[in-house]
């Protein structure tokens, strides 16, 4: 009997023998049944091996498919805070993976389940589980699982930025200043709709960010209704055609038009928002403005610019004009000339995260 | 733009590896719950320091170092490693699915069930992924040659059970002092 160790076996059964080696064991394998019965259960323990990795892959990707298929889209409509729902809903389609991370579902979002199963070309080719065609999830298909509100409430943080807070309020009742604004961070051509013949009334506007891009939320309220928002956000070649979609009591319409992307939600039907999305494409961009006319500077400032702000009394110079802890100015003063973007209201730390949820 | 087109190649990589990502987790906790959040942990881990990540090393060899990674550091941090590490036989068992038509192996996942983390993640990467042992020992920190070691003495030691099981049906046959005739059913039903 020829002394054959498990070592070189298992090598041979995997397939890790040089050519000449594999052939100087087939042909042990030939003359001796004990070594030829030990390669037998050498390979079935393989393959069971493999099968069991795949039974357990394929564990994974039928509750990932069933999740899909059973996963209730939440349907109620619950009366809370609609601004903080309107929100969510362009958080929930744009942090995807943010969505997974913070509220892990099993299988939260997968839209890519039809790459499972392809390997990168540098791995050793070897069969996978089948997936069925028929069992396979359309590309598009999202599925959010309902999120807690510590979750939501984290994902709605991730759209705050420092603008978001730094920006005052004072100058909401401004509509051309906050289209000034608006067109500032987001590009000339964004549009600030009047929708008040649709009976929506223009309350606030505020940037927010994705990722480090900036984000504009216009937010409208109509008489006994849940808030109505407009996105915009600089980016997406090309126009394109409002697409509509719900998610859960949200609904959505998003459109490209001149560079930047548009998203209107609300708590409208479908057949409300695309009008509406219509009747804000047709709308124009945001008028160009140039910024408020600064107070003329009195002359002993302009000659003098470098002597401390303090000597100059309510005539400051508007560069510093707005930031009162530089320069003692009196509030009613910044309100007579502001100085939006440039300058913004005094500078205060954005409000601290909410702790994630334990 | 270069490095949000990165940012966004290694978030999509990720997507799509979810459920080998999983598979990983749990085969390497051995267990569905905890391995579910230990993905949860290293996923966050990964995108918050997705710099890391060097161009040209495959994506899927780099999250399941960062997931192994993520496991080894937690457990040195326990007060009881080794308990902590343990297995136990049902909670892996959970881990295959029961309502395929496929048969459960119960033998090889209670086999599975019993060996050491690391050896059960090797035999996972290499038969179940696909990796050779160089791939597979940079996931686990471990050299090529140990890679082979590992295979060698679970491969070896699961086939000595196969060849115990095989044996076992004989045993048993003698073993019956009263073994049941199928005559019997029928005689009891008349």
């Amino acid at each position: 009997m020829t002394e054959l160790s498990d070592e070189l076996l298992v090598a041979y059964v995997d397939g890790q023998l040089a050519r000449d080696q594999t052939r100087a064991v087939d042909k042990v394998l030939e003359q001796d049944e004990v070594i030829a019965s030990r390669v037998d259960t050498l390979k079935e323990a393989h393959n069971r091996l493999e099968s069991a990795f795949e039974a357990i892959l394929a564990g994974e990707v039928s509750e990932a498919m069933a999740a899909m298929r059973i996963a209730p889209l939440p349907k109620s409509k619950p009366r809370g805070n609609g601004l903080a729902k309107v929100g969510l809903a362009t958080a929930g389609v744009g942090l995807m993976l943010a969505a997974l991370v913070a509220g892990y579902g099993w299988p939260l979002v997968i839209p890519d389940l039809i790459t499972l199963g392809q390997r990168p070309p540098q791995q050793q080719p070897k069969p996978q589980i089948a997936v069925a065609p028929a069992q396979q999830p359309q590309p598009q298909q999202v599925v959010v699982a309902p999120p807690t509100w510590q979750e939501a409430a984290t994902r709605a943080h991730a759209l705050l930025s420092r603008e978001s807070v730094e920006v005052g309020l004072e100058g909401q009742g401004n509509q051309d200043l906050v289209a000034f604004q608006v067109a500032q961070a987001i590009g000339p051509a964004v549009k600030l709709p009047n929708l008040e013949a649709q009976g929506l009334k223009f309350m606030r506007a505020q940037l927010l960010r994705f990722g480090d891009k900036p984000l504009a939320q216009m937010l409208y309220l109509g008489a006994h209704k849940d808030p109505l928002a407009l996105y915009a956000m600089r980016g997406g070649g090309g126009d394109s055609r409002p697409v509509f979609k719900q998610e859960g009591a949200i609904g959505s319409v998003s459109w490209r038009d001149d560079g930047i992307a548009y998203l209107l939600a609300g708590e409208d039907d479908e057949a409300a928002l695309v009008r509406l999305a219509e009747k804000i494409r047709n709308e124009p961009s945001a008028p160009e403005m140039v910024p408020p006319p600064r107070p003329e500077p009195e002359p002993q400032l302009s000659q003098a610019p470098s002597e401390p702000a303090s000597s100059a009394g309510p005539s400051v110079s508007p560069a510093t004009a707005s930031d009162p802890t530089v320069t003692g100015s009196n509030p009613v003063t910044q309100q007579a000339s502001p100085q939006p973007a440039a300058e913004p209201a005094p500078r205060a730390e954005p409000a601290p995260a909410p702790s994630p949820a334990q | 733009m270069q490095a949000e087109s990165h940012k966004q190649s290694v978030r999509h990589g990720l997507i799509a590896m979810l459920p080998r990502l999983k598979r990983f987790a749990d085969v390497l906790v051995g267990e569905k719950k905890e391995g579910k959040a230990l993905l949860r942990r290293a996923l966050v881990r990964m995108l918050a320091e997705q710099h890391r990540y060097q161009r040209g090393t495959p994506l899927d060899r780099w999250a399941f170092a960062e997931i192994y990674q993520l496991w080894l550091h937690e457990l040195r941090d326990h007060a009881d490693p080794l308990g902590q590490a343990k297995t136990s036989e049902a909670g892996f068992d959970r881990l295959f699915p029961k309502d395929r038509k496929v048969e459960h192996d119960a033998l090889t996942a209670s086999f599975l069930g019993h060996l050491p983390p690391q050896q059960r993640s090797t035999l996972l990467l290499v038969y179940g992924e696909g990796f050779d042992h160089e791939a597979a020992g940079h996931v686990l920190d471990s050299s090529p040659d140990t890679i082979a070691a590992r295979l060698i003495r679970t491969s070896a030691s699961l086939a000595d059970r196969l060849g115990s099981a095989a044996q076992t049906p004989a045993t048993a046959t003698i073993e019956t002092l009263y073994p049941k005739r199928p005559q019997d059913d029928h005689d009891r039903a008349q």
